[in-house]
């Protein structure tokens, strides 16, 4: 909030924004690299955790799995699951937040801005508390539809008054149903301790316990979302390129970016119900492989795909290792991980006033 | 239907904003082919609207668009924008952008869902990049380039999209003289070389008829006048678009017509001009006026990087001082550093032959004050309360609103004609208004020194001549010193007695305006070819720019010489 | 935010603005506010008045009058004096101070839009308070921890925030990344916790003025007596620092003293508050905004104003969720359902390009 000149002086000098890897080359290599690299975290992935597994024992349960061998059933039964839903949600998240960063032109823009995780969060609070329903398979598709109603909503209030659909109303139309759902949601919590012991678990995100036919039910979403979203590339680079010109250009910004919204809380809202609300995977990714490939979506997203897993499985694996016997949930670990980001990128860039 | 009509117009249109009041109604207008337009005319007058309304922007509320025959809203969008493109007025782009993915982008309209950069696309792109004149600046990112670089590089992206017609919404504006220049002549090498329909909104009407065959002027929603730049460069209709007095005087030997807004100050300059003729005294030679700030070796900048290097300078008492300079090259920041605004790192600045860091901060705003460029008016607020907030340094939590307080506020209400507005709030004043208030501010903390910080920027011409015509009243009722930076060099030379040109961080020239602003001078602080002749009524110095195209031109500068 | 304020059009000195001099003291007192803050004192006066007659045990005026003078049954005098009159004051004092930090906030940030909760200042304390919670300490000390946590996180956003001066934006940015870091805390420490205690922390997070005693109204009339004036007096600054830091330079105000001391006042008025009742959430926010949009823009008078408006909130919104729903529904939540579809409607009418 200094005047312009202080402003772009400031911004001059922060201008070392580079992208690491230029030519298309290099890019496909890193691409690769982290492949591999996803590879490995699966394999630690599988190995950490309160019992000690062999790297052989872990790969056995993939390739040449005998019921026997205890360490080989928990691989199979209980960390298999694990990885392979982080994958799924990592994914997911870290796509629809560099599509919400597109289209919504803020750097800020995470998919749990739309409102996304606290309207999946009383959807199953109304479900727990009004039909008795206990089991997560039964409360998914209320996660699913409260957070697209959420999602809703947020958009609705962000795109009234003058000036349409612009960054800075749709965050702020994102705390406050944020805020307003909680403050229902704590009613809720209140008058029923039985709905509050149930929720709370689900309620700090986490890939541990979860059920991995929750996340076969919405892998169909997952999969549209994230293939889509990869199609949409192009869309996103004359998107981001301010309404005027998208619209110069021939773009139909309207049905463009309601398309892309709608792709972005699906996945959200299928990653939601399948692994809780997990934070800042959706911020800190597109931020991470923008400084990779720069600012071309092209690039970005399929980045995203083995970036987003790649986080939140070590931070899954980090949560593990620092409170063994026991284990911090994932969601918390990228929350620690991703807030001091976010507070290095507010104090890195010249950010736009709010 | 056998009329031959043009590939664009607009026909019998209404344009309007959501559901506030009509900013054009009735408009018809056919865009020459194959020609460069520009649209003219005050601010708010609705010629960015228009602008809007011809790319698709906004739909008119009445009337419609024609793009060759159709209606344009109801061509499938692609097609359109093959046709037509469009440089907006505010630019946003993704950060750490390079050029080249940018002008990339523009091929959009030619390329399908799926489909990768095809080799024509490629070739595109490279025509609008040599075009442009941006071929080595492809790998740069787009947030590091010069104001006008940024400008090619956004013209390359609307040239990619290869459209037989391209709209520019004031592109150039926030440039500077070379800058601008720069931009004007790619716009008539476009339309030369290219053949492109160029239409243009141009604030600023000499820049408009040196580019453009035709020239439409708007005011108030109405198309006033269009024709040729002759026709339309007439002092009375001039007059009758911006409501300010212009002259459109002839600069010896150069047969280009320039025009020029002026006030009434104008005539107090020609007396002192024909008096200083008849008299054949030189009056400013008389005495040197004793300096009111004066800096010695001052460096000064942002965190680490200078920006003002080793700056001496002095600035003389009860004068209009100027600070010209291209984009950057430190004038607004050499003056926050006068202002106390910013860390001095080395060097010393006296006011009134006094260091500034001596004094408190409250007795410092007491002896000077400062307009700074841009400030945020907080909604609601009553003028009146605006401008006492001027009195700050004067009082005390316990002492509000002394008698002292209310003199001085009236006083400057008064001053800057703003006694009407008192109990207006503050976003409901025009920009003039605004500017005239906030000089009030200034004016109420009634210190001898004031500083302005390019106080007419974002206004049009009549409301910038309002404006100096204040600075220049200011200055010889109430004797004060003022020392402003401005960007305009007509303008500097006519309204302040002295001039100071910098370029880079150091002063390059200071003293009368007839002694510092010479052809040498603009050429080598601006890089840029110019004539600079006496105007025929002040006798101040006049620059009149020309593009290094113009060779006919130059040869008669050259031989005037 | 635009607020229209009535101006007459007219020359002489119209729109009810009175010079108060004496000596070296002058003031200017606009008719209009005083008016409003009398007839808003009335209006909390009479709330108060009326919120101590209802109840399960019903009493007149007569009874309460009685009761306070000492002339009362001993019963009486124990439900009024004991239970009813320091919720009640509590009620009043923490509206106030909320409301009145808010205020602080939205002029330091230059942004109607942000408050307290939003920039992380309340998680923090609720991270203080539920520490306290989970480790079974005795609860006496819950304002103290409440208050110090609130304290650490508003001087590590400011730390954070700083790079030569604060910068609204960038304070915002830091906040909610702050806000994000200490809400992950509360979760783990949700999780972490005993279902009673986690129930217990709930209550306390929703906000709350159930079980107020003398001790707590003490604490608040005291920091009341030193803040509110020191607020009134720093409203003078805080109306110039509005015109942007370069203007406030020029006019030789030292800008980042008056601004931290701003931000001290602001955080003691909201920690204490938060310390005391917990969270209550949208009083900050919104407040201010009626405040203005009645009295014109903030000046000490409008100051006093927003605090007497916070009282009739707070003590609104605990009168109906004590006496208006069947179950006894914390003032947190009432404020929230209350405020956040106000703000969501100053949002779609808001006429600033955002």
């Amino acid at each position: 909030m200094t005047t312009r000149d202080v402003g772009t002086a400031v911004a001059a000098e922060n201008k070392r924004v580079r992208m690491l890897f230029r030519s298309p080359s290099a890019k496909v290599g890193v691409l690769m690299a982290g492949c591999v690299l996803l590879a490995i975290v699966v394999v630690l992935g599988l190995r950490f955790g309160s019992l000690p597994i062999t790297n052989w024992d872990a790969i056995n349960a993939l390739v040449n799995y005998s019921p026997d061998s205890y360490e080989q059933t928990v691989v199979r039964y209980l960390r298999l699951p694990r990885m392979v839903i982080g994958l799924g949600v990592g994914a997911a998240l870290a796509v629809a937040g560099a599509a919400m960063q597109a289209t919504t032109r803020n750097p800020l823009a995470d998919p749990s801005i739309l409102g996304v995780n606290s309207g999946a969060a009383l959807g199953i609070i109304t479900a727990v508390y009004l039909g008795q329903l206990t089991h997560p398979l039964h409360f998914v598709w209320f996660a699913f539809a409260g957070g697209m109603v959420a999602a809703a909503i947020v958009y609705a209030f962000g795109s009234v008054g003058s000036g349409g659909v612009s960054p800075v109303k749709l965050a702020l139309a994102g705390v406050v149903v944020t805020a307003l759902l909680n403050s229902w949601l704590t009613a809720v919590l209140l008058l029923h301790q039985e709905t509050l012991d149930v929720i709370r678990f689900w309620l700090a995100g986490s890939l541990a316990g979860r059920d991995i036919n929750v996340f076969y039910a919405v892998l169909p979403f997952l999969a549209v979302g994230v293939v889509g979203m990869l199609l949409a590339g192009n869309q996103l680079n004359v998107l981001s390129l301010g309404d005027d010109t998208a619209r110069v250009l021939g773009m139909p910004i309207g049905k463009i970016r309601m398309l892309v919204t709608a792709l972005s809380v699906l996945m959200v809202g299928a990653a939601v119900a399948a692994a809780g609300p997990i934070g800042f995977v959706g911020l800190a990714v597109p931020h991470i492989v923008r400084g990779f490939v720069g600012p071309d979506y092209r690039w970005v997203l399929p980045f995203c795909v083995v970036f987003g897993p790649l986080m939140l499985l070590l931070a899954d694996i980090l949560g593990r290792v620092i409170a063994r016997p026991g284990e911090v949930h994932v969601g918390i670990v990228t929350a620690f991980v991703g807030a001091p980001f976010l507070i290095w990128l507010a104090r890195r860039r010249q950010v736009a006033d709010v | 239907m056998v009329m031959a009509m043009n590939r664009l117009m607009a026909h019998d249109v209404t344009l309007a904003y959501g559901r506030s009041k009509a900013v054009a109604q009735n408009l018809t207008f056919q865009v020459p082919d194959g020609r460069v337009t520009s649209i003219i005319g005050p601010n708010g007058c609705g010629k960015s609207t228009l602008l809007r309304a011809l790319a698709r922007l906004i739909t008119p509320v009445a009337g419609t668009v024609l793009l060759d025959g159709e209606a344009i809203h109801r061509q499938p969008t692609k097609e359109v924008a093959k046709r037509l493109g469009l440089l907006p007025q505010e630019q946003v782009a993704p950060d750490a952008i390079v050029v080249e993915d940018l002008v990339r982008r523009g091929r959009y309209p030619h390329q399908s869902f799926l489909q990768p950069l095809s080799a024509k696309d490629r070739a595109a792109v490279e025509r609008a990049l040599e075009l442009a004149g941006i071929t080595e600046l492809r790998n740069r990112p787009v947030d590091e380039l010069s104001g006008g670089q940024r400008q090619r590089a956004w013209i390359a992206m609307a040239l990619a999209q290869e459209t037989p017609i391209l709209l520019l919404d004031e592109p150039t504006t926030y440039l500077d003289l070379a800058h601008q220049w720069e931009i004007l002549e790619l716009i008539r090498r476009l339309n030369r070389e290219e053949g492109r329909t160029v239409v243009a909104v141009l604030h600023d009407v000499n820049a408009a008829a040196w580019v453009s065959d035709h020239v439409v002027a708007m005011r108030a929603g109405s198309i006033v006048a269009e024709g040729p730049p002759e026709d339309v460069l007439q002092p009375e209709l001039l007059r009758r678009i911006f409501g300010v007095h212009c002259d459109v005087v002839e600069s010896g030997g150069v047969n280009v017509p320039m025009c020029i807004a002026r006030g009434r100050s104008i005539w107090r300059r020609h007396e002192l001009m024909v008096r200083s003729l008849t008299d054949g005294s030189d009056e400013k030679g008389a005495r040197p006026a004793e300096p009111a700030l004066r800096a010695e070796r001052l460096v000064a900048g942002y965190q680490n990087r200078r920006v003002v290097e080793g700056v001496s300078v002095s600035f003389p008492a009860g004068k209009v001082s100027a600070i010209v300079g291209p984009n950057a090259s430190g004038k607004s920041t050499l003056l926050r550093a006068l202002a106390r605004l910013l860390p001095v790192s080395e060097g010393t600045v006296w006011l009134h032959e006094r260091p500034i860091g001596r004094s408190g901060r409250k007795a410092f705003a007491r002896q000077l004050g400062m307009l700074a460029q841009e400030a945020p008016v907080p909604p609601g607020m009553l003028v009146q309360d605006f401008v006492a907030m001027g009195r700050y340094p004067h009082q005390r939590w316990y002492r509000q609103w002394s008698p002292a307080d209310e003199r001085a506020v009236e006083r400057a209400l008064e001053v800057t004609g703003t006694s009407e507005l008192r109990w207006q709030p503050v976003e409901a004043l025009s920009g003039g208004q605004r500017q005239r208030m906030r000089l009030a501010m200034a004016l109420a903390q009634e210190t001898p020194v004031l500083l302005l910080d390019e106080p007419t920027t974002f206004l049009d011409m009549a409301h910038q001549i309002e404006v100096l015509e204040l600075v220049r009243r200011l200055n010889e009722t109430e004797g004060k010193t003022v020392i402003m930076v401005l960007h305009d060099l007509c303008q500097a030379c006519h309204y302040a007695d002295y001039v100071v040109a910098m370029k880079d961080g150091k002063v390059v020239a200071a003293g009368a305006p007839n002694e510092v602003v010479t052809e040498e001078l603009v050429q080598s602080i601006f890089g840029m070819h110019c004539t600079v002749f006496p105007d025929p009524v002040t006798g101040t110095p006049l620059v009149l720019p020309y593009a290094a195209s113009d060779t006919a031109l130059q040869e008669v500068v050259l031989e005037s010489h | 935010m635009t607020t229209r304020t009535s101006a007459p059009p007219s020359r002489s000195e119209p729109s009810g603005v009175r010079v108060i001099r004496l000596g070296a003291f002058s003031f200017r007192v606009r008719l209009r506010v005083a008016g409003l803050v009398a007839v808003a004192a009335v209006v909390v006066v009479g709330l108060m008045a009326w919120s101590l007659t209802l109840g399960n045990y019903a009493l007149s005026l007569a009874e309460i009058h009685g009761a306070l003078k000492g002339t009362a049954s001993a019963d009486a005098r124990f439900i009024v004096v004991d239970l009813r009159l320091p919720r009640l004051l509590t009620a009043v004092a923490v509206g106030s101070m909320l409301a009145m930090s808010g205020a602080i906030f939205q002029g330091i940030l230059r942004n109607p839009l942000v408050s307290p909760d939003i920039i992380g200042i309340n998680a923090g304390a609720s991270v203080g308070a539920l520490l306290l919670i989970v480790t079974r300490q005795p609860l006496a000390y819950l304002p103290a921890a409440a208050f110090v946590g609130g304290l650490v996180a508003a001087a590590a956003i400011y730390a954070l925030t700083w790079r030569g001066h604060i910068s609204g934006a960038r304070l915002i940015l830091v906040g909610m990344g702050m806000n994000a870091m200490l809400t992950a805390t509360t979760t783990y420490l949700l999780t972490q916790a005993e279902i009673r205690d986690a129930s217990r922390a709930v209550l306390w997070m929703t906000g709350s003025v159930y079980g107020s005693d003398w001790g707590d109204v003490r604490l608040l009339v005291v920091s009341l007596a030193v803040l509110v004036p020191l607020g009134a007096a720093l409203m003078w600054s805080l109306r110039v620092l509005q015109l942007g830091d370069l203007t406030a330079h020029t006019l030789g105000m030292p800008v980042e003293r008056i601004r931290l001391f701003l931000i001290i006042t602001g955080c003691a008025l909201s920690g204490i508050a938060v310390s005391v009742a917990g969270p209550i959430g949208f009083v900050a926010l919104m407040v201010p905004h009626f405040a203005r949009m009645l009295a014109g823009p903030m000046t000490a008078g409008v100051f006093v104003l927003t605090g007497l408006l916070g009282a009739a909130l707070v003590l609104g919104a605990d009168m109906i969720g004590q006496h208006a729903t069947g179950v006894s529904l914390p003032v947190g939540v009432i404020t929230s359902a209350l405020g956040a579809p106000y703000f969501l409607y100053l949002l779609s009418r808001t006429r600033v390009r955002l």
